[in-house]
């Protein structure tokens, strides 16, 4: 059998050195997209050869890697992760779709820069190997810091790099710190299903849980962790922001690595992620009511989002991770499309302050719908990928949090405002002569980015079963450990 | 002969969720149309066709249906399958096929393909001509599914599905700002009640077991407390989306839409759709007769309100939209005292009659006499006549309590994450006072004093030209060392060394 996950995250990697070695620009887009799309079919060819019904991992690759280390090349995916591959390929394909032409300076490291994230974002998607994850995880902050400080706004981008390099930095320490802690516990067993099984006592247990709370929730990111997102959203380049906010990274590694390494500290603990959670959500849905930019609108969204995912976890039922997983999935694809349209804002009008917008809707029809659409989606509206999972997320919170259940209620009606109004401002009202008046609709290819998003985001609106099937064995086997720990 | 028509009418019992999935299949092909850049005269036709045939398809089945559910044993709720699940919660794809339910929808889709047959030619030419059948479509939909739904989620849906298209239409001249401004009112006004019914789902979930309405309205919650947190949670729905106190000042910045919207939304159909949940929840509410005293004072304020108000408006689209505010409110008071048959048939009538009213009102104009003037009994008590022509300032008590406290806490916010946040984590700045590196933020600050102390040690000790103080010192303790170590080289010292060892050995 073809070593479907080793292609799919090597293939980015070889293919971003081919791009420095090209140099030119015609080349090295055409090698990116190439492999964009090559990738984009090796997932799509993962997740068919995947089977539903079983909850343990498959497509499993082990090798040796460092062996000094006890450091395994080891990959493999299960129904909570399989889905995020087809998800970062598209998102990474559409991304490198509507990146304009006539890069400066180097085109050919940008092109390499956005592949060797794809090939890290995949690696922390498949890792299996705790060491492994870490290398990937950490290998992220290096193709980003370039991509923002070198291609993004002027000034404002390079200081958007720096910051996020360093908190990401930092963030990283507590949870390299987690595993070695787990692994001390285990043998100096490095690999997860090895971790999964050992039993690390309730005070190692609660130390770890604090450690990747810390560390994953700067990526999350969590209130008060959050500025980062507002600024790296307003001052990189728009296309890439969307390759950051749209991977929710963060929320992935609570739930692959904080819940189930430490499950009796965590669901000591569930008033932390719910109240992390309630934060986030209140404090995103308020915050973006005072946003002057659909760029931050939409980045404090998304902080509103995730404290959503953060409250589907803290229920800890198959239920709540069912419906969080659908969220992330959802979010990719209604956030990650917002920004790429955003990216064609900026490209067309050179801003998208809100004081510079108006009349969007009449010159530019088919941009405003999509939008619409998007926006609809983060909102929860019936018919969205965004309802079923919001839906089952306040369903199973009222349960286990009542309070914060209400919370996200009111959530549910600032974040409406909070989007509608911006919104408004800027795609509807009289047409604003100028930039925005003379600026065409989509061009045929972003047009068809956000085409397929848009059915993407409808189809599995209308039919979430889809999803939720391949979410279910996995999401029951996680709850059903979680619950067995506690006895 | 007979029994070919009972048993046709029995097959087309199955095609019940057809009867949302027209509408709804309209306004995905319509939206198709808008994707792919319809535009001008020509392409008119078939969209307004689309919708047309869908809502004539709709109503045509609709018909046969009701005529069956006379005939047919099997009353009640149909389930067609399960839509999506996750464990615990399951929503199924359940439709209530009661004779009362399928009249109901019979009026709304009569209404509907009246209000789409009326909007093509008085659309003609409008520009955003597909738009607003989109909308319409949609609209259907929505409502279909609030009267048709067998469970509290597909009503949820159809709740939500009538938001956004009133969202749509009142904002549909979208380059006036204060349409879409009135529009936005009115959809957050909503979200309100949306937020309500999604609670109360949570709770039947929970405390039931399941959405479906004939368990909700089952009285199967012996717990009053239970049953009345359960009610509050739809009635305030009902309440926000029937415009009933204290919600009512959404809906009269409700009629910036094209006048056949406004019918069909406010004036006949949308607006009932609150009573219509508390008509199928009426087993519940029996159990909370304080929720019912409740809703009959809320029912009669909103009528007298919706009366006093009526009297002052200027146009004839406001008054009659007070005017439905007001029997609407009736309705609701009927459902107080207990009277839902009565409600029920109040709203099928009211809706045939305002529909009428409010697509002739273009032509009030011309019809009607100048308006009566107002009883002296209203504009010599000034104190009531201001607070009547004001709406009894419940616009700006919303603007005041819910919106503006909002807004500021978002600016604080902001400013808390400029000046606290941004502070405490460190933003990278411009290098000053020519360094390499500057530290911001808490962390940055205390690397700077620390690696500043660090530089004046090394400065201090090392590196200072001529030798630091510490090189000096090391000079120092050097060239003692040096003398040291000549004085050991002699042999009378390093024999005393060797006999000092000893003595320390033994």
């Amino acid at each position: 059998m073809l070593p479907l996950l080793s292609i799919l995250v090597l293939l980015p990697a070889v293919a971003a050195l081919l791009c420095l070695a090209a140099g030119g620009e015609k080349v090295a887009r055409g090698i990116a997209l190439l492999a964009a799309s090559l990738s984009l079919l090796v997932a799509l060819a993962a997740l068919a050869g995947f089977d539903a019904g079983r909850g343990d991992f498959q497509l499993v690759q082990r090798t040796a890697w460092i062996p000094g280390l006890g450091v395994e090349w080891h990959l493999g995916v299960d129904g909570l992760s399989i889905l995020f591959l087809p998800a970062t390929t598209l998102l990474f394909l559409a991304a490198l779709i509507v990146t304009g032409r006539g890069l400066s300076p180097a085109p050919g490291l940008h092109y390499a820069c956005v592949l060797l994230l794809e090939c890290a974002t995949l690696g922390i998607f498949c890792a299996l190997d705790t060491l492994l994850f870490f290398f990937f995880w950490e290998l992220t902050l290096l193709p980003l810091y370039f991509l923002v400080g070198l291609w993004g706004l002027a000034g404002s981008g390079a200081r958007a790099a720096t910051r996020y390099f360093m908190l990401m930095l930092g963030g990283g320490v507590p949870v390299l710190l987690a595993f070695l802690v787990l692994a001390s516990h285990a043998g100096m067993a490095f690999d997860l299903p090895s971790l999964l099984a050992a039993t690390p006592s309730r005070d190692t247990q609660i130390l770890v849980f604090l450690l990747f709370v810390i560390g994953f929730g700067v990526k999350v990111p969590i209130v008060p962790l959050h500025t980062w997102l507002p600024s790296l959203a307003l001052g990189g380049p728009a296309a890439v922001t969307a390759l950051v906010v749209g991977m929710k990274l963060g929320v992935y590694g609570l739930l692959r690595f904080a819940i189930p390494l430490a499950p009796v500290a965590a669901q000591d603990m569930h008033w932390l992620l719910a109240g992390l959670g309630t934060l986030g959500i209140l404090y995103g849905a308020v915050a973006t009511t005072a946003q002057s930019n659909l760029r931050g609108v939409v980045a404090y969204g998304s902080i509103s989002h995730v404290g959503l995912a953060l409250l589907g976890l803290a229920s800890f039922s198959a239920a709540g991770l069912q419906a969080t997983v659908l969220l992330l999935l959802g979010f990719t694809l209604a956030t990650g499309g917002s920004f790429l349209l955003l990216a064609g804002l900026q490209r067309r009008l050179g801003t998208t302050d809100l004081t510079a917008l108006s009349g969007i809707r009449q010159s530019m029809p088919r941009l405003a719908g999509f939008f619409l659409l998007f926006g609809l989606a983060g909102m929860g509206m019936p018919g969205t990928i965004g309802f079923p999972a919001e839906f089952l997320i306040v369903v199973t919170t009222l349960q286990e949090h009542s309070g914060a259940a209400l919370a996200a209620l009111f959530g549910m009606i600032v974040g409406a405002g909070a989007f509608l109004g911006p919104y408004r401002s800027a795609f509807f009202g009289p047409l604003r002569p100028g930039a925005v008046a003379e600026s065409d609709d989509l061009t045929p290819r972003e047009f068809a980015v956000a085409l397929v998003f848009a059915l993407l985001i409808v189809v599995t609106g209308l039919f979430p079963g889809v999803l939720l099937d391949v979410l279910r064995v996995s999401a029951d086997a996680w709850a059903t450990r979680l619950s067995l720990t506690t006895g | 002969m007979l029994n070919c028509i009972v048993e046709a009418l029995a097959l087309a019992g199955t095609l019940l969720p057809l009867v949302v999935a027209l509408p709804l299949m309209g306004a995905l092909a319509i939206g198709a149309r808008l994707v792919a850049g319809v535009h001008g005269d020509d392409s008119e036709p078939a969209t307004a066709g689309l919708a047309r045939g869908a809502g004539l398809a709709s109503l045509l089945l609709l018909a046969a249906l009701s005529v069956g559910s006379f005939a047919a044993t099997a009353k009640g709720t149909q389930a067609f399958g399960e839509w999506f699940a996750a464990p615990g919660f399951a929503v199924n794809l359940s439709f209530a096929s009661d004779t009362q339910s399928l009249l109901l929808a019979l009026v709304v889709a009569f209404l509907g393909w009246v209000t789409l047959v009326f909007s093509t030619n008085y659309l003609h030419r409008e520009a955003g001509f597909h738009r607003f059948f989109l909308a319409m479509c949609l609209f259907l939909a929505g409502m279909q599914l609030i009267v048709l739904s067998g469970n509290a989620v597909l009503g949820f849906i159809g709740w939500e599905l009538c938001g956004l298209s009133s969202w749509l239409l009142i904002g549909f001249s979208d380059e006036r700002p204060l349409a879409t401004g009135n529009a936005l009112f009115a959809f957050l006004a909503n979200r309100i009640g949306d937020a309500g019914f999604l609670l109360a789902i949570g709770l039947a979930y929970w405390w039931v077991g399941s959405a479906e309405w004939s368990a909700i309205a089952s009285g199967s919650l012996p717990e009053t407390v239970k049953a009345r947190m359960l009610a509050l949670g739809l009635v305030t729905a009902a309440l926000a989306k029937s415009a009933q106190l204290p919600f009512t000042p959404w809906i009269a910045r409700a009629l910036e839409g094209p006048t056949p919207s406004s019918a069909v939304f406010y004036g006949a159909v949308m607006v009932h759709a609150g009573v219509i949940l508390l008509i199928r929840i009426e087993p519940l509410l029996l159990q909370v007769p304080d929720m019912m005293i409740a809703l009959a004072f809320a029912g009669l304020a909103t009528a007298v309100y919706g009366w006093l108000c009526g009297r002052v408006q200027s146009d004839v689209k406001s008054a009659l939209v007070y005017a439905t505010v007001m029997q609407v409110g009736l309705m609701v008071a009927a459902c107080g005292f207990g009277w839902f048959e009565f409600a029920a048939w109040h709203l099928a009538l009211h809706a045939l009659w305002r529909g009428y009213q409010f697509l002739m009102a273009p032509s009030y104009l011309l019809l009607a006499p100048r308006p009566a003037s107002l009883p002296p009994s209203l504009t010599q008590n000034v104190p009531l006549y201001t607070a009547v022509l004001q709406g009894f300032w419940l616009d700006r008590l919303a603007r005041g309590l819910l919106l503006r406290p909002t807004l500021s806490l978002g600016h604080d916010m902001r400013r808390l994450d400029d000046r606290v946040i941004d502070r405490l984590l460190g933003v990278p700045q411009e290098s000053h006072r020519g360094l390499a590196m500057s530290g911001n933020g808490v962390a940055g600050r205390a690397l700077t004093v620390l690696s500043e102390w660090l530089q004046l040690v090394e400065d201090r000790l090392v590196l200072q030209s001529g030798g630091g103080a510490m090189t000096r010192g090391l000079r120092r303790v050097g060239d003692a060392i040096r003398v040291l170590e000549g004085l050991l080289e002699e042999p009378r010292y390093l024999m005393l060394m060797v006999m000092a060892t000893f003595a320390v050995i033994l």
